[in-house]
């Protein structure tokens, strides 16, 4: 008797389909499983055979075979725990699943269905395969209905499944339409308003955010460069359905999505501490490599703080992703590619005590602590930091003073309407272009130009920073409501780059 | 703190140990004088120190410093720029440039005509207690030394310390009262050390007789240290010793601060102003960049 259903596994945000077959017939006693399963899907016999006991069904008291093919594809996982037993189950009642299904779920052994990790990838992935109706654990619905077009089955026991199935008893679907989710955002933590002085760090987020720029903020300790940085998630616009999608796989692959509301359309803010590890942040682990913090922050804000204090090779390994927006990660299970497309808030201290440059506390660093110290940063990652602004101590009577600073909502906007009018201009924010696409895009004013060049001949600008404070520019005229580049673009652009002054 | 012996300062009395040299060595015939200082100024500092050696190189003099960081490197690059012969005193081997960063500028003070000169034999590696000795040298071999931003305990005092031993006249650059730089150079002045407000106090001080009367420097008259020229209302806020950030001049003056910005940049193209990890300040010279 041969029963059949099919299921996916997953790899990265990949979905590769897994046909799940059941054979029993003459033979010894026995229960077999083949097909490249790892350790966790060998496992489901145990789980598969108490659960098909305790639903009220019959295992089959000889030669049980699953096979799960393709079998050269490496199957990890508890998600084909459900699909095995509904193969057993058909192949028992002789019966055939619905067109175009598919099942995930791991089984509880008295046959309740649970929550398995990535089901918003998979569905998605198997929407794009053709499935119409999957089936997935009850918890996980509201997950796996934010895919459109599809029928989301809720599966709370292993015999609920059979009797909807063989047509004792229909489950009805969860409801769809992922436009149906509340597009609210929360109220952001900190507001701008709060941030007394340091104008110049502001304009710089408020840049930042714009074109999606990288930003280093350098100061000594408590000047509020922490502070700053919190306030950016609230001066982006909220995303929009694809994004807010795509932060929601990354989520629910790492089994991070709230039940009762899986789309979240508040930009991710991620503060890893500098202790952390290569894998923590890139992405890693055993067999295949889970996502990151660069790729939990995608779509989002990455807060590193104490940049200097980061390992090194941490640092050099945010090199690629801040060029293409993702990152491939290659483990002993295959390599995977994760998206990381996030906006850097970096900051640091001038020097190792923090007080270097400060005209009123001394510094008690050696000269050589402090260029062993900037050295740690520059070069290759600096380069790719489009704006780098000082954070000064703010003088006590501004301080005591009432906050008089500008709200976040309305910086975000002026945010929103030059992230509008990059969207019409080229389709991607400002940050993002190539050296051909800015020539064409971001015409210069004969003035405009005449200033970056001698800039670039006084400071010895490198070709890569030459195009950063173009860009930075182009976005300085977008917030501006100017379509073409003026001098005064180009001379607030070049008052960002502090790695001119260093010397 | 006047010298009272001229003749044999001219030579190397006080040397202890017999001097190596790269280049042109003993120097061209000249009053000789050493510009020393915190290896960490002020931005004020940096363009005083190189202002005086740039000057004082246009008069002939033999601006004698240690390489090291800060005000030293500004003295030889103001003298490098003025056309000068500068001397370098080094505290490592006359093979063994230090800090390495200042091998460009070793190479260029060669190329000038000075020299690099050391008591030390070649190879010895930067050793603290060396350079000590080598301050002392410094001092005996110059005429008058000038201090320029020194704080409390600074290598540029021990050598204040020993050109006074030497019976050398020691002159020192006011600074300001708010900083630690001045500490030093405050305390040498209070102590009787002649002060110093341009290059001809110190040209007064090489020509024994005090009076300059073929003033070399141009253009005559007024101070030695030229303003930039007002241009709009920003720069009359700013300093030449404190740094001032973009949002403090834009609240002052009222103005958007992107704009502020925009037009601080412009400032620091034409060198009126400098940007400096704390903010701006108010260059004391047109003129080429030299950052």
């Amino acid at each position: 008797m041969l029963g059949s259903v099919d299921s996916c596994v997953l790899a990265g945000l990949d979905v590769r389909r897994v046909h799940v077959e059941a054979d029993y017939g003459r033979g010894d006693p026995g229960f077999f499983v083949v097909g490249l399963a790892t350790t966790s899907v060998k496992e489901a016999r145990e789980r598969v055979r108490s659960a098909i006991k305790n639903s009220g069904l019959e295992f089959p008291s000889n030669r049980l075979a699953v096979n799960l093919a393709p079998a050269e594809l490496r199957k990890e996982g508890t998600g084909l725990d459900l699909p095995i037993a509904v193969a057993i189950a058909l192949a028992r009642a002789a019966k055939r699943p619905p067109a175009r299904s598919a099942f995930i779920g791991e089984l509880a052994l008295d046959g309740s269905v649970r929550h398995v990790d990535g089901i918003l990838v998979a569905v998605r992935g198997l929407s794009n395969l053709g499935y119409e109706q999957i089936f997935v654990p009850a918890d996980d619905a509201a997950e796996a209905a934010l895919v459109e077009g599809i029928q989301v089955i809720p599966c709370r026991s292993l015999s609920a499944v059979v009797n909807h199935i063989v047509g004792v008893e229909a489950i009805s679907p969860a409801q769809s339409a992922p436009a149906g989710v509340s597009s609210e955002t929360d109220q952001p933590d900190h507001d701008l308003a709060e941030v007394h002085g340091q104008e110049e760090a502001k304009r710089a987020l408020e840049v930042a955010a714009a074109g999606g720029h990288h930003l280093l903020l350098s100061g000594p300790p408590g000047v509020g460069k922490t502070m700053l940085a919190r306030c950016m998630p609230g001066i982006l616009p909220p995303l929009v359905l694809t994004e807010a999608l795509e932060v929601a796989q990354v989520r629910s692959l790492l089994g991070e999505l709230p039940r009762d509301r899986p789309l979240d359309w508040n930009r991710p803010f991620r503060a890893p501490h500098h202790g952390v590890s290569m894998a923590g942040l890139i992405g890693g682990g055993t067999g295949l490599a889970t996502p990151g913090e660069i790729s939990r922050a995608h779509h989002g804000v990455l807060f590193l703080d104490e940049l200097a204090e980061f390992q090194a090779p941490v640092l050099q390994a945010l090199r690629q992703p801040l060029e293409s927006g993702r990152v491939s990660i290659t483990r002993s299970g295959g390599s995977v590619t994760y998206p990381a497309r996030f906006t850097l808030v970096a900051a640091t201290n001038p020097c190792p005590c923090g007080w270097a440059g400060d005209t009123l506390r001394g510094c008690r660093c050696t000269p050589g602590g402090i260029d062993s110290y900037q050295r740690r940063l520059s070069g290759p990652l600096l380069d790719r930091i489009d704006l780098q602004v000082g954070v000064r101590r703010v003088p006590l009577e501004t301080l005591a003073s009432e906050p008089t600073g500008e709200p976040s909502a309305a910086v975000r906007n002026r945010v929103v309407a030059a992230r509008l009018r990059q969207a019409d201009r080229q389709g991607c924010l400002n940050a993002q272009l190539k050296p051909s696409r800015l020539r064409q895009l971001a015409g210069l004013a004969p003035t405009a130009r005449r200033s970056l060049e001698r800039w670039s001949a006084q400071r010895g600008m490198t070709a890569r920073g030459f195009h950063r404070a173009w860009r930075v520019a182009r976005t300085a005229a977008d917030l501006d409501g100017s379509e073409h580049i003026e001098e005064r673009h180009v001379l607030e652009a070049l008052g960002f780059r502090l790695q001119d002054v260093a010397a | 703190m006047s010298r009272t012996s001229s003749e044999d300062a001219r030579g190397d009395r006080g040397v202890q140990a017999p001097l190596r040299a790269r280049g042109r060595w003993p120097p061209p015939e000249g009053p000789r004088v050493a510009i020393v200082g915190s290896r960490r100024p002020s931005p004020y500092g940096e363009a005083v120190a190189e202002q005086l050696g740039l000057e004082l190189a246009r008069a002939g003099v033999v601006v004698i410093s240690g390489l090291a960081l800060g005000i030293d490197a500004a003295a030889h690059r103001g003298a490098l720029n003025g056309g000068g012969v500068t001397v370098a005193v080094m505290g490592t081997g006359v093979d063994v440039i230090y800090p390495s960063a200042h091998s460009v500028l070793a190479e260029a003070i060669l190329r000038g005509g000075g020299a690099l000169v050391s008591q030390f034999p070649d190879g010895t590696a930067p050793r603290r207690h060396n350079f000590p000795a080598r301050n002392y040298t410094m001092a005996a071999l110059s005429d008058v030394v000038v201090v320029v931003e020194a704080a409390e305990g600074s290598g540029a005092l021990i050598t204040a310390e020993a050109a006074l031993d030497l019976h050398k006249e020691v002159m020192a650059v006011p600074g300001s009262v708010f900083s630690p730089l001045s500490v030093g150079t405050h305390g040498l002045i209070r102590d009787g050390a002649g002060l110093v407000q341009n290059a001809r106090d110190v040209l007064a001080a090489v020509s024994p007789g005090g009076e300059v009367l073929d003033d070399p420097l141009a253009p005559p008259g007024g101070l030695g240290f030229k303003l930039p020229r007002e241009r709009d209302g920003i720069l009359s806020h700013l300093s030449d010793v404190l740094a001032l950030s973009a949002a403090e001049i834009a609240r002052k003056l009222q103005l958007p601060i992107a704009e502020v910005l925009g037009r601080l940049t412009a400032l620091e193209l034409d060198g009126a102003v400098r940007r400096h990890q704390d903010g701006y300040v108010r260059a004391l010279r047109r003129g080429k960049d030299s950052a």
